[in-house]
């Protein structure tokens, strides 16, 4: 680290958090093992020692489409059980803590989509992620809330798990059996696609889930923060968020679509050190210049 | 209070693990459903489980949990050949036997149960049995209405899928009259279609165009709520399900 006008930069910093990547490799290494053993298990085999759970039983959101159900009846929609009712209560529990943490961190889906993704950046290179025009990409985010409306009501209506037909996380784990819908496996296979031309396409524009647990971001303990005093505003967060957020132009991250990766941090891309932070408090400055606008506005 | 990448991950895997293992030591995780059949509500069998609450998610081992009837005994009424047939489950009937002129599933299963157990069930709509589950039964005391109903329910030569266990099968032919479908499916792409089954919901037939006026003049009584399914229903309220089911059924392809 060497200190050049007042400022501490890195001149060899990680450009990721390598931490992240296992993380979700072994979530998703996880949650493909029990996917196989849950058939396996069907067809009389089964690898012991390891969970034999249908996909339905540990998808956090099937918690939340069955809440209506639950409050109303005292029963889980169909393929709900008990166990997505409890990785319901704890992702909102990160989420409170760190926002949408599991959509960076522990979400299979999102995982695949960045692998692909970086297929998509060595093709189109600066021009990946910046193909949707900025107006209608603006739009488009707000369409997972249209998305997650849609299922909460159409789920409360039938009692039925209606997203199950449509859903590509439940098609990535279970393409191989008979319990997908086409919807679901060509729903996938468009996500994947439009992967290599925009990160997260699925998180980004669709994602019910995602959805609900990105207005968490307005209210989270933890957030991304910026120190504008140390700030060189180079757009090297801007460039690596994986979904498009200025962060080089707001002090305290509340965007409902930050999924609180950690790759625009100091500890990743920003190459000032404690400059793009993780943390409860704002920066003493940033909190000045909050006093002083709430006097000129008094 | 700042975190980096090395605190966060340690939290967000605490929190996760460490919860599915404190709700399991609580005895709240639970990943399936209790495999237990409902029992007859009134009536000299009160307090019995019901055969027309087996579902196609049960295994043949779960069914002998409920009904006393040896796994074995099920896999050879059904040609199953598994090597552990109580992990066999019902469902699995309708796809090993897809190509069958009639329809054996989950149905067959809950008729040849009864009849096996001498417990009562509805016969008003057509559930057939292969001939080796008739051959079963008719070892057993059957009444003559049982027997009669098997007389013109047996499935001659069950024309199996690929996968069917069966060696011996006859090209399929046309089928003279379309068994009414009842069995339980988890196909999802079957579910989509209209089809009265042992899993639909009011809140789907609803959908399906058939008013709340109508479904309530063929339970006999007001609507329940959208996510209760008409065979819970029957069975909470001592009605008959596959009776309710047909005529659920007509209106549901007279509203299509």
């Amino acid at each position: 680290m060497v200190t050049i006008f007042g400022k501490k930069i890195r001149f060899f910093r990680p450009r990721s958090i390598w931490l992240r990547k296992v993380v979700q490799l072994f979530f998703f290494a996880f949650i493909a093992l029990i996917a196989v053993n849950h058939t396996l298990v069907e067809a009389g085999g089964g690898i012991p020692f390891l969970s034999t759970a249908s996909l339905h039983a540990l998808c956090p959101f099937g918690g939340v489409v069955t809440i209506y159900q639950y409050a109303t009846v005292g029963t889980f929609v169909q393929k709900i059980h008990e166990s997505a009712f409890i990785l319901m209560i704890l992702g909102f529990l990160l989420a409170i803590l760190f926002g949408p943490v599991f959509c960076g961190w522990v979400c299979p889906l999102g995982t695949v989509q960045e692998w692909v993704s970086q297929l998509g950046q060595k093709l189109f290179r600066r021009r990946f992620n910046h193909f949707v025009p900025e107006k209608l990409d603006q739009v488009l985010r707000y369409l997972r809330y249209a998305v997650l409306a849609w299922v909460l009501y159409m789920t409360a209506a039938t009692g039925t798990l209606i997203f199950a037909e449509y859903d590509p996380y439940f098609a990535l784990f279970n393409f191989w059996s008979s319990e997908v819908a086409v919807t679901g496996l060509v729903i996938l296979g468009v996500t994947l696609l439009l992967s290599l031309f925009v990160e997260r396409p699925w998180c980004k524009y669709a994602c019910p889930y995602g959805a609900l647990l990105g207005l968490s971001n307005l209210f989270r303990v933890f957030s991304i923060r910026r120190n504008a005093a140390t700030c060189k505003a180079d757009g090297a967060c801007n460039i690596m968020c994986p979904m498009n957020i200025p962060v080089d132009s707001q002090n305290t991250v509340r965007d409902h679509q930050c999924i609180s990766c950690l790759e625009c941090t100091s500890e990743a891309v920003c190459p000032v050190a404690k400059t793009v932070v993780f943390s409860t408090q704002a920066f003493k400055n940033d909190l000045k210049l909050q006093v002083v606008a709430k006097e000129g506005a008094k | 209070m700042t975190l980096t990448s090395k605190p966060l991950a340690a939290i967000v895997l605490t929190i996760l693990f460490g919860g599915i293992l404190f709700t399991t030591a609580m005895g709240w995780w639970q990943t399936e459903s209790t495999k237990e059949a409902a029992t007859y509500t009134e009536g000299e069998f009160a307090g019995q489980a019901n055969p027309a609450d087996i579902r196609g998610s049960y295994t043949f081992g779960d069914v002998e949990k409920n009904f006393g009837i040896p796994s074995a005994v099920l896999a050879q009424a059904f040609g199953v050949a598994d090597a552990d047939p109580a992990a066999f489950p019902v469902k699995n009937l309708e796809t090993i036997y897809a190509e069958s002129e009639f329809e054996i599933g989950t149905a067959s299963v809950r008729l040849f149960v009864a009849f096996y157990k001498n417990l009562p069930i509805d016969l008003t709509t057509d559930t057939y049995l292969l001939e080796s589950a008739v051959e079963l039964l008719k070892a057993r005391n059957l009444t003559p209405e049982q027997l009669a109903y098997l007389e013109n329910h047996t499935a001659p030569s069950p024309t199996a899928g690929s996968s069917a266990p069966q060696p011996e099968s006859t090209p399929a032919a046309e089928s003279p009259s379309e068994p009414v479908p009842t069995a339980e499916s988890t196909h999802t792409t079957e579910e989509s279609e209209r089809t009265v089954k042992g899993k639909t919901t009011f809140g789907e037939i609803l959908s399906w165009g058939v008013s709340q006026e109508t479904i309530e003049a063929i339970i006999g009584g007001p609507l329940p709520a959208p996510s209760v399914t008409p065979k819970d229903y029957c069975t909470e309220k001592g009605l008959s399900f596959e009776e309710i089911k047909v005529k659920l059924q007509a209106e549901v392809d007279q509203a299509q």
